[in-house]
């Protein structure tokens, strides 16, 4: 490309993990402009999509809490969502109502016969076979005791029999179905460009950026809180460092969270595409498999932007299958399915 | 009640299009593209990468109405290239970025489990980045 000051895109964006735990990662997006780095937030935050209980089929319920107020809680607790590639959307299935291709059957079954108070955990919850892999919708228990979310609590006699169906759905709709807790995000720690107005007393680098409130982030700048001081203001300047902590639920691994949002994004982007293109030569007719045979016409343009054959891609997960999933997806769909807009 | 489907705001309606082109003749080169069930996710990311390109004179977004799912998409270029042609190359240079960024995404990752679960990059002044102070 011809474009002038590209020093940013002539790298491609770059990572630095801080941090890595079973449910956290701490990495360092560098190399990208914000849109971009938000533009992953935001889609990690609420388009990554998980398994969550969708639908409470109430056989008994004597227990002191109402139907609903069980039901809600059931959808709150985190399910696998490990490869949810082999889930289907149920508006995306075949079947009438829901099935073993678009859905997961929890089942809870307890009375209590005892004189003690009686708690049902997570881990009461039991998977029907078959389900669309052997992950997909088994409650996360990471206490150490095994239990997991307590759902609720019956006295002596009361009992509760539930059919749960889990389907397969994004944050958007409902918060149920997001992987993660939280995503920190920062950047410009030391405040150069001025995007915030920090309170202070006195004095705001001893206040802000130095005793009082540490910052971790700042270490990694180039320059310590106070080095630019007396430094001409830069209206150019522009963030290309970002500090993202990624906390996950513990349906997805942190950093499928990370690559299934990479996805997403493309996913998007290649909708646009194909929308675009479609307009050019066939009017529309893009076949079934949506993006099968996308590359040949169509899109001619690409061959000259760097590594990848663009849009080709987005199914394929680039550079070796990492533990959470791996290779190649069977992905042809739309963002959201064959069924939606591009028939 | 008369609340909305929340799927509303990601699934296009029936016969709806992602995108769609709207050719501002008041300015030549110019056009304006409605982008539909998508938010600023898309619209910043796409305006950004516009704006990269030497020919494009002009990109902004709105979203107008909150409760509708949609943003438009303003372009102008210098004519050397159609507003379209501008749109459909910065996509093609986003999914390739992210690809990258994925690829770099798995080698790091595999690399800091190689290392060990919890460890810090602080410690090791990780590709020479390490902490200045
Ligand atoms: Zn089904």
């Amino acid at each position: 490309m011809d474009y002038g000051v590209m020093d940013v895109d002539e790298v491609g964006p770059r990572v630095i993990i801080r941090e890595s735990f079973p449910d956290r990662a701490d990495f360092i997006l560098e190399n990208v402009d914000l849109a971009f780095a938000n533009s992953l937030r935001r889609t990690m935050l609420a388009e990554v999509p998980t398994m969550a209980i969708d639908l409470v089929e109430v056989d008994e319920n004597t227990s002191v809490l109402a139907d609903e107020f069980i039901a809600h809680r059931l959808g709150l607790i985190p399910l696998n969502s490990k490869q949810i590639e082999d889930v289907l959307y149920t508006r995306d299935c075949d079947c009438d109502q829901y099935c073993e291709n678009c859905s997961v059957t929890l089942t809870m079954h307890a009375k209590c016969t005892g004189d003690e108070i009686m708690k049902v955990y997570a881990r009461d919850l039991v998977v029907s076979e078959p389900r669309p892999n052997e992950w997909v919708g088994n409650p996360i228990i990471t206490d150490e005791a095994g239990l997991g979310a307590v759902i609720c609590k019956l006295r002596k006699g009361q009992e509760v029999r539930m059919k749960c169906i889990a389907k397969k759905g994004i944050a958007k709709e409902h918060a149920k179905w997001a992987p993660t807790a939280a995503i920190g995000f920062e950047y410009d720690p030391h405040n150069k460009l001025k995007h915030l107005d920090y309170w202070y007393e006195e004095d705001p680098i001893k206040e802000c950026f130095k005793g009082l409130y540490p910052k971790k982030n700042g270490m990694w700048e180039k320059e310590s809180a106070n080095q630019a001081d007396g430094e001409p203001f830069d209206y150019n300047a522009v963030p290309s460092r970002f500090f993202f902590d990624l906390e996950s639920i513990g349906n997805l691994e942190p950093d499928a969270v990370v690559q299934q949002g990479i996805k997403v994004m493309q996913q998007k982007l290649a909708a646009v595409l194909q929308e675009l293109a479609g307009d050019d030569n066939r009017n529309g007719d893009v076949g079934a498999d949506g993006f099968g045979g996308q590359e040949a016409d169509g899109m001619q343009g690409g061959a000259d932007y760097g590594v990848d054959q663009g849009y080709t891609t987005p199914y394929v997960n680039p550079g070796a299958a990492s533990q959470w999933g791996g290779g190649a997806t069977p992905y042809g769909a739309t963002p959201y399915g064959q069924s939606g807009w591009n028939q | 009640m008369n609340a909305p489907d929340r799927f509303d705001a990601f699934l296009l309606g029936d016969g709806e299009k992602k995108v769609t082109e709207e050719p501002d003749t008041r300015i030549p080169s110019s056009s304006i593209f409605t982008f539909n069930k998508e938010d600023h996710t898309l619209g910043n990311l796409l305006r950004s990468q516009l704006l990269k390109s030497p020919h494009v004179t002009f990109a902004g977004y709105k979203v107008p109405h909150p409760l509708v799912n949609e943003f438009i998409l303003r372009i102008q270029t210098d004519g050397s290239l159609t507003p379209k042609a501008a749109l459909m190359q910065s996509c093609k240079e986003l999914v390739s970025d992210l690809s990258i960024l994925s690829r770099e995404f798995t080698k790091e990752w595999e690399l800091r489990k190689m290392v060990g679960d919890g460890a810090k990059a602080d410690d090791k002044g990780d590709k020479g980045k390490g902490p200045v102070r």
